[in-house]
């Protein structure tokens, strides 16, 4: 008897975090893309899938390290056919999710030649940081990624770095 | 009665088997021991877990390509950042 009430215990405590885990409101979007590509990916899904990747690969290693202490990755990216498909208001509907005083945007970067948009923003809770969400706007695609958790951006950088996208030397500290 | 109708009689009367008649039919109808049901339980079993097997792996192997995915995308973003910040600081 005790050992299953253990685990109905376990299973509410595992459905509420779950619940409790942050995640964007999209829908808004969704009719207006053409593609859309999505990552879901909660705490079990991220620690069966640590147990396939390779310590051997330099990549798969870091990944390895960096999703111990991600305890959820979803990632929603939508393509449109044309520019202007989606309004800066559905970006601000996006953005308004991210309140304060949790969330706080550390960067944004406007890039007018391009005319893109990169925001990250962190998630404070008891002044520990439990969660990034990164906001990307181009023309014809809009990215959000919401890491759960706590994430080591400087590794997390270095692996954009390494995937194929040139790496930037890291600036001496003075 | 004629001669015949006896003997036909007496052929086709109804006779009580020899004592132990049933055992020897069973007998022959197995006549060796279930090796067969028992290997092919294995071999099924076997091959139940060598599919479970191939399919944990495969999932896995799913799961382990949707994190690479997402990080990548994520580091790449964030590696955006990082480029365009240097850019302004030069």
């Amino acid at each position: 008897m005790r050992p299953l009430l253990t685990l109905a215990l376990g299973a509410v405590l595992a459905a509420t975090l779950w619940a409790q885990q942050f995640k964007f409101n999209l829908e808004h979007l969704s009719s207006k893309a053409s593609h859309s590509f999505d990552v879901s990916l909660n705490t079990s899904m991220l620690q069966f899938a640590a147990k396939f990747l390779d310590g051997k690969d330099p990549d798969e290693a870091k990944v390895k390290k960096l999703i111990v202490g991600i305890e959820g990755i979803y990632i929603k990216s939508f393509e449109f056919k044309n520019e202007g498909a989606y309004f800066p208001a559905d970006v601000e509907k996006i953005r308004n999710q991210l309140k304060a005083p949790e969330w706080s945007r550390i960067v944004g970067i406007h890039n007018g030649g391009e005319k893109s948009n990169i925001e990250v923003w962190a998630r404070n809770e008891k002044g520990k940081v439990t969660g990034v969400a990164i906001l990307s706007s181009e023309p014809r695609q809009l990215t959000v990624c919401n890491l759960v958790g706590n994430v080591d951006l400087e590794s997390l950088s270095d692996l954009g770095g390494h995937f194929g996208l040139p790496n930037i030397p890291k600036g001496k500290k003075k | 009665m004629d001669w015949l109708e006896q003997e036909l009689a007496q052929a086709l009367a109804r006779k009580e088997p020899a004592a132990g008649f049933d055992g020897r039919v069973r007998a022959r109808m197995h006549p060796r021991p279930q090796w067969l049901a028992i290997a092919a339980t294995l071999l099924v079993m076997m091959g139940g877990g060598e599919a479970w097997r191939q399919y944990h792996q495969y999932q896995g192997y799913l799961a382990k390509e949707q994190v690479m995915t997402a990080m990548r995308i994520a580091g790449s973003k964030l590696n955006r950042v990082q480029m365009q910040l240097k850019g302004t600081e030069q």
